[in-house]
């Protein structure tokens, strides 16, 4: 004689199932109700998003936001050979510096040998991503080496970081040379 | 560029990277979350052994794998959600399926599995947690009545049903870990701008790894659990685990070492890259680490346990030892790929390096609290599904 029990043999494979309707059904209902409105509106994604983006903080300016206040350096800084190089590669971020038209916070200044690094990351002969006529890159310490200068001497110490051939050009000029290239034209 | 040349020195004698590729982003928690779910397929498949293919020696270990499973299924999406941030809109990927999307695809393929672990955990404690529920009070008694699914027969006919039930989920439940697993594989295996990942054998040697950290990982936990409590452990179970792994082992190995020799014999034409990361920032923790000490060692280690019939006492010494070895093999392998295919730049002419921090949110203390919550949450799934218990409820051996 079989001991009696409360439930049915299957009872508990009828109860998963329904487990599983019901928690189907509501997956399908409750989908609607927690979906995004504008889900879809564009394709797939939220249609708001749009909105939310535009509204993200600018952080990045172009030179002629710099230039409004520093304007020495303006002058300088577009007659080199410089000029097309944004102000924030080196200096960091507008928005950390001005906001809302007001100065924030002082950007950190790179020295010593971090301005050697800071060079570097662009003019590397190792990197051989770009022709020659477009960037010029050395390899250090060679490039000391051939410019008969001591090998610790700092990049900045020959180039003016805004306009690199600006003291060497005046240099050139004033004892009579011609550089490399001037030759040509 | 001279192989007697590596580790940093490689580094330093041809570096470019491009800015974009500086940071690795892809961090310690991406380490974690195919080490985790590897965990999970791998315990599954020992279960599987005993309950699809009924390799009898297995049965100590049969329910307890399935319970250690579940402890580490619960926390693999854990490394994910701390490494996207937002947990919260982590349901958005249920609510708006996309079927283009590779990486999407994992909460469907997750909660498919969960679903089937769960299900088959259920039914396969069913009648203990009847008998278990006869015995408790109070809350434990209303635990074990929903763990039920509240039913109490427990008759030769119910648990007829139950077996049928319990063979099917087993069984669909093999190739649902195998897909699971293979899915993380093929996360990195179709990354076609990557060329450490971008190799269809990816999704295969991440299962074998998945199979071999499963085992290594039932072999530590169970002498570790049987010697603290004072039980005996089943040495018949042990050798038969530990000739599972070195078989899976045997096949892991060699497709992880016929991948690397495949790109070295064709040389195709991004083999330079390849050549340089395992020369250069690859050197220690591929060539000396991976295989040379965690892999060859093992491999003939486990080779000798599974030919050589060792004394008792000594095969339960090596089967942890040589165990945690494999676990840290296959952690290094995670590491290997995840890590080490970023740190190869975009350019082609460079690598750049990668040290977690300890107190960074993806840095190595949330990495091992993320390792021990699935041992904690297997404790408190002990207290309530006793591991070592059969059918009546009653204490096995």
């Amino acid at each position: 004689m079989e001991k009696e029990y409360k439930s049915k043999y299957y009872s508990h494979v009828v109860k998963i199932v329904l487990i599983f309707i019901v928690v189907g059904v509501l997956a399908v209902v409750g989908r609607n109700y927690l979906l995004p409105d504008t889900m879809g509106q564009y394709g797939h994604y939220r249609g708001s998003d749009l909105e939310d983006q535009r509204n993200v903080e600018v952080r990045s300016h172009t030179n002629e936001s710099c230039f409004e206040c520093h304007r020495p350096i303006r002058l300088i800084h577009k007659a080199g050979v410089h000029k097309t190089v944004s102000c924030e590669f080196c200096h960091g971020p507008y928005a950390d510096h001005v906001k809302d038209g007001k100065y924030v916070a002082k950007l950190p200044v790179k020295k010593g040998m971090e301005i050697k690094e800071l060079c570097l990351r662009c003019h590397n002969k190792i990197i051989r991503a770009r022709p020659e006529e477009s960037i010029k890159v050395v390899a250090m310490p060679q490039h000391l080496e051939e410019m008969k200068v001591q090998v610790d001497h700092n990049c900045n110490q020959c180039h003016m970081v805004h306009d690199p051939l600006l003291w060497i050009k005046a240099a050139n000029e004033m004892m009579g040379m011609e550089m490399k290239g001037d030759k040509k034209n | 560029m001279s192989v007697a040349v590596h580790g940093d020195a490689v580094a330093a004698a041809a570096n470019y990277i491009f800015p974009n590729d500086l940071h690795v982003h892809w961090s310690l928690m991406i380490v974690l979350y195919p080490y985790i779910t590897g965990l999970v397929a791998g315990a599954f498949i020992v279960s599987s052994l005993y309950h699809v293919f009924h390799i009898k020696a297995l049965k100590p270990v049969a329910r307890f794998s399935l319970l250690f499973a579940l402890a580490f299924l619960i926390c693999a999406t854990w490394p994910l959600l701390n490494h996207l941030g937002h947990p919260e809109r982590a349901m958005s990927m249920m609510l708006t399926p996309n079927p283009t999307s590779a990486m999407a695809g994992f909460g469907y393929i997750y909660t498919a599995y969960f679903i089937v672990l769960v299900l088959e955990i259920l039914f396969i404690f069913r009648p203990t947690v009847v008998a278990l529920g006869q015995k408790a009070t109070g809350f434990m008694k209303m635990l074990y009545s929903v763990l039920a699914i509240g039913s109490d027969n427990v008759s030769e006919r119910a648990l007829k049903l139950d077996q049928k039930i319990i063979a099917f989920l087993a069984a669909i439940g093999i190739p649902m870990a195998c897909v699971l697993h293979g899915y993380v594989g093929f996360i990195f295996g179709g990354i076609k701008a990557n060329p450490l990942w971008a190799t269809p054998l990816m999704p295969l040697i991440f299962l074998l790894s998945a199979c071999v950290s499963g085992i290594a990982g039932i072999i530590v936990t169970y002498i570790f659990l049987m010697k603290i409590s004072g039980r005996k452990i089943d040495v018949d179970c042990v050798q038969t685990l530990i000739k599972f792994l070195w078989g899976f082992f045997i096949l892991d190995f060699v497709f992880e070492m016929l991948e690397i020799f495949s790109h070295f014999y064709m040389a195709t034409h991004h083999w330079h890259t390849l050549e340089a990361l395992y020369s250069g920032p690859l050197f220690t923790s591929f060539w000396v680490a991976q295989v040379g000490v965690f892999s060859v060692i093992p491999f003939f280690v486990l080779m000798a346990m599974s030919l050589i019939k060792f004394k008792d006492s000594l095969l339960l010494f090596i089967a942890p030892i040589v165990s945690v070895m494999i676990l840290i093999q296959v952690l290094l392998m995670r590491w290997n790929v995840v890590v080490g295919g970023q740190l190869m730049s975009k350019s082609e002419r460079g690598a750049t390096t990668f040290h977690p921090m300890w107190f960074e949110k993806e840095g190595i203390l949330p990495a091992i609290l993320i390792m021990i919550a699935p041992v904690v949450i297997l404790w408190i799934i002990g207290k309530v599904l006793p591991f070592w218990m059969d059918d009546d409820g009653v204490e096995t051996a």
